[in-house]
């Protein structure tokens, strides 16, 4: 018995930290899905996020509640001053495209890291919220975990309803699937870009702004975390949001459980090696084209 | 004296003209010899230069910034003392932005271009290690601030120790807890260089003082969920669960055993509770926490309280462990220099190895390896949103409280 409810909480622990990760890799998804751009400062924009709330907590003692919006709508305005700034200004067809954008976003994390690091230093960061337990029969889940979590999976259905049930994200699709097609039905597709940026960037301040409650960040992890969202969309399928949120489960599930039975320094190498095994038998991702944006 | 006779000599068919301008000419080239011997060193009339690479920029900057104003303030101490071997002191430094490869060249330039007579060791184990088999084959003697034992393992006999070493950072919290009677440990262990090390120190102490270890794991520096760890070590019930970690993996730990009600007796770790950011971090979570520092600013060292009021008067922040263990690798220097007599590297170093001197961070005391064996470490503990010094117990500006109440 007692066994039983370790192994359930293991797996409610999993599904949780799924959705940490999930709600990490949002914005990255959604800019690759559309654009077919890989942002290399998304990462920096978590931390950047992250940072900006425990100054919030710092001055005003305020908690995600406020930290969350402010950086949702700071990033808003930092992606479309990117698109605008930089984006706009390269060639982002063919194979060539592809290296420009990645040298552009990897530059960006780069003065963006060291701006950082500037004016938070580098020491590592977190703010003290969300952190009692929440009782379920006998089970003790971290507060923290089913917050972020939640929001990971609301937001998710959020999106997933916008793209497909609403005209702006009708667009974006159609973008998503042809830009040359929906350019030349009259879209204006260097406007969608331009949101479709500004929105992941977004995202990316929110999850920044409450994950930081869970994981402590530092001037310098955004690299890191870029790396951990990028594992896990392309194992989803890139640019796939249905793909994204199996593989946010299924990397969750397994990182906690191989943990308990196999050790932590097995956890991060199980989930690499199977990474490694989609590339190999399924490069397309879990899902592939199936459920793409 | 030759150079001078020259004029006098016979004449031969040279004419009184050219030999003058000659003349003129090597006296030149003697004395911009001279010139460029002093600003490259090795002078013996010039300020005695000391050497070092420190981690200005970057991620690890913070506590090296602290390394950096302890060498300052005490070189500015040296000369308040009238100096060394009857010259002022002073720093030639540079920025390795915590790069080892970055610290090697700047080592090598300090050595070879620079020729600075005496050298300090950088912030950081992992750069002391890339430049020890530099600075022993040009036979610089050279104080460390690098707390593992393997770069003073006999190998590199020009370098000492003049940090705490790492398997003796925890040996304090061991002996607290056998003085409350706990009997039970459960060991997490950062997969790194230092934590590894420091978890040999605490299972040797924990074996002489009759404490078993009943659990026992590591995981790797980029672990982010703690839950599974936690649960399994609470599994063990033990009485203590202590962590050789650094600051995120003690957050993560802490924050993990509170959420899943995991509770222990006493809570410690290695790093992580010693920096003011894990109390900012968790809160209320933070107090009944124990952590190790190497030094604190009340502890009785010599001249400790002075140290600390100068320091804050000079750069306007309180000094932290760092600073301190800096400043008292100045006083280990200065007292080297002064038992050698003269800058002979060989002499200087004999010098470290011989002295038992009375610093800010403590006894400066090393054995025939050059590991630092008089520096030890202290227990604190966060009460009330603050940090104190809670052992050992001659020291504390508190009492300690505990067991650590259930979650």
């Amino acid at each position: 018995m007692l066994q039983l409810q370790t192994y359930l909480l293991l797996l409610l622990t999993g599904i949780m930290w799924g959705g940490v990760y999930l709600l990490m890799a949002f914005g990255l998804n959604l800019i690759y899905g559309v654009m077919k751009v890989v942002n290399l400062a998304h990462g920096d924009f978590i931390v950047v996020a992250g940072l900006l709330a425990v100054t919030l907590y710092g001055a005003f003692q305020a908690g995600p509640v406020l930290a969350i919006p402010l950086a949702t709508l700071l990033f808003l305005l930092v992606g479309l001053a990117v698109y605008r700034g930089l984006l706009a200004h390269v060639d982002t067809t063919g194979s060539q495209g592809e290296l420009r954008t990645l040298l552009i976003t990897f530059g960006l994390s780069s003065i963006i890291s060291n701006i950082a690091l500037l004016i938070w230093g580098g020491q590592y960061q977190s703010v003290p919220f969300f952190q009692s337990a929440v009782r379920l029969g006998p089970l003790f889940l971290p507060e923290s975990l089913i917050v972020s979590s939640l929001v990971a999976f609301v937001l998710a259905f959020a999106v997933q309803f916008w793209l497909t049930r609403t005209r702006w994200g009708r667009l974006v699709r159609a973008t998503a699937q042809s830009e040359l097609g929906a350019a030349s039905c009259g879209l204006n597709t260097g406007r969608i870009r331009l949101l479709t940026f500004a929105l992941g960037a977004a995202m990316a301040g929110a999850a920044g702004a409450l994950t930081v409650v869970l994981i402590p960040v530092q001037a310098a992890s955004g690299g890191f975390v870029t790396v951990q969202a990028f594992t896990l969309i392309a194992l989803g399928g890139l640019g796939n949001y249905l793909g994204a949120l199996l593989a946010a489960i299924l990397l969750g599930v397994i990182e906690v459980s191989s943990s308990y039975f196999l050790g932590a320094s097995a956890a991060s190498a199980m989930i690499y090696l199977i990474f490694i095994l989609v590339l190999i038998v399924r490069p397309q991702g879990l899902l592939g084209h199936r459920g793409r944006i | 004296m030759a150079l001078f006779q020259r004029p006098h000599a016979p004449r031969r068919s040279l004419p009184s003209g050219h030999l003058f301008i000659a003349c003129l000419l090597l006296i030149a080239l003697v004395l911009s010899a001279c010139a460029s011997s002093t600003s490259g060193g090795s002078s013996s009339s010039g300020p005695i230069r000391i050497g070092f690479s420190i981690t200005e920029t970057g991620p690890q900057s913070a506590p090296a910034k602290f390394d950096l104003q302890g060498y300052q303030l005490g070189v500015e101490a040296i000369n308040a003392q009238g100096g060394l071997l009857g010259r002022k002191v002073q720093l030639v430094y540079y920025d390795d932005q915590g790069s080892a490869s970055t610290a090697v060249q700047l080592y090598q330039r300090l050595i070879t271009t620079d020729k600075v007579d005496l050298l300090v060791g950088p912030y950081q184990t992992d750069l002391t290690s890339a430049i020890a088999p530099l600075v022993t084959r040009y036979k610089m003697a050279m104080p460390a601030m690098a707390a593992n034992l393997e770069p003073f393992s006999g190998r590199y006999p020009y370098l000492v120790q003049s940090i705490t070493q790492t398997p003796r950072y925890m040996i304090p919290v061991i002996d607290l807890a056998a003085t409350k009677g706990y009997k039970t440990l459960a060991l997490l262990i950062q997969d790194t260089a230092f934590p590894r090390e420091l978890a040999q120190g605490i299972k040797q102490e924990a074996a002489s003082r009759g404490i078993r270890v009943v659990f026992e794991a590591t995981y790797p520096a980029d672990t982010n969920d703690f839950t599974a760890l936690v649960l399994k070590a609470g599994a063990a019930k033990p009485d203590m669960i202590i962590g050789a970690t650094y600051l995120a993996d003690a957050e993560g730990i802490i924050r993990a055993a509170r959420a899943s009600n995991v509770n222990a007796k006493l809570f410690a770790f290695s790093i992580g509770p010693v920096e003011p950011e894990f109390g900012s971090a968790l809160g209320d979570a933070a107090n009944g926490i124990l952590g190790t520092t190497l030094w604190f600013p009340t502890i009785k060292t010599s001249g400790n309280a002075e140290f600390v009021q100068k320091f804050r008067a000079r750069f306007g922040r309180d000094p932290d462990y760092h600073a301190a263990m800096a400043y008292a690798t100045m006083q280990a220097l200065a007292a080297a220099v002064k038992m050698a007599g003269s800058l002979d590297q060989t002499k200087i170093r004999d010098a470290y190895l011989k002295l038992d001197l009375q610093t800010v961070a403590g006894e400066f005391k090393l054995n025939s390896l050059g590991q630092q064996l008089g520096y030890q470490s202290y227990v604190l503990q966060w009460q009330n949103g603050k940090q104190e010094l809670v052992w050992p117990s001659e020291v504390a500006t508190s009492p300690v409280q505990l067991p650590h109440p259930n979650w």
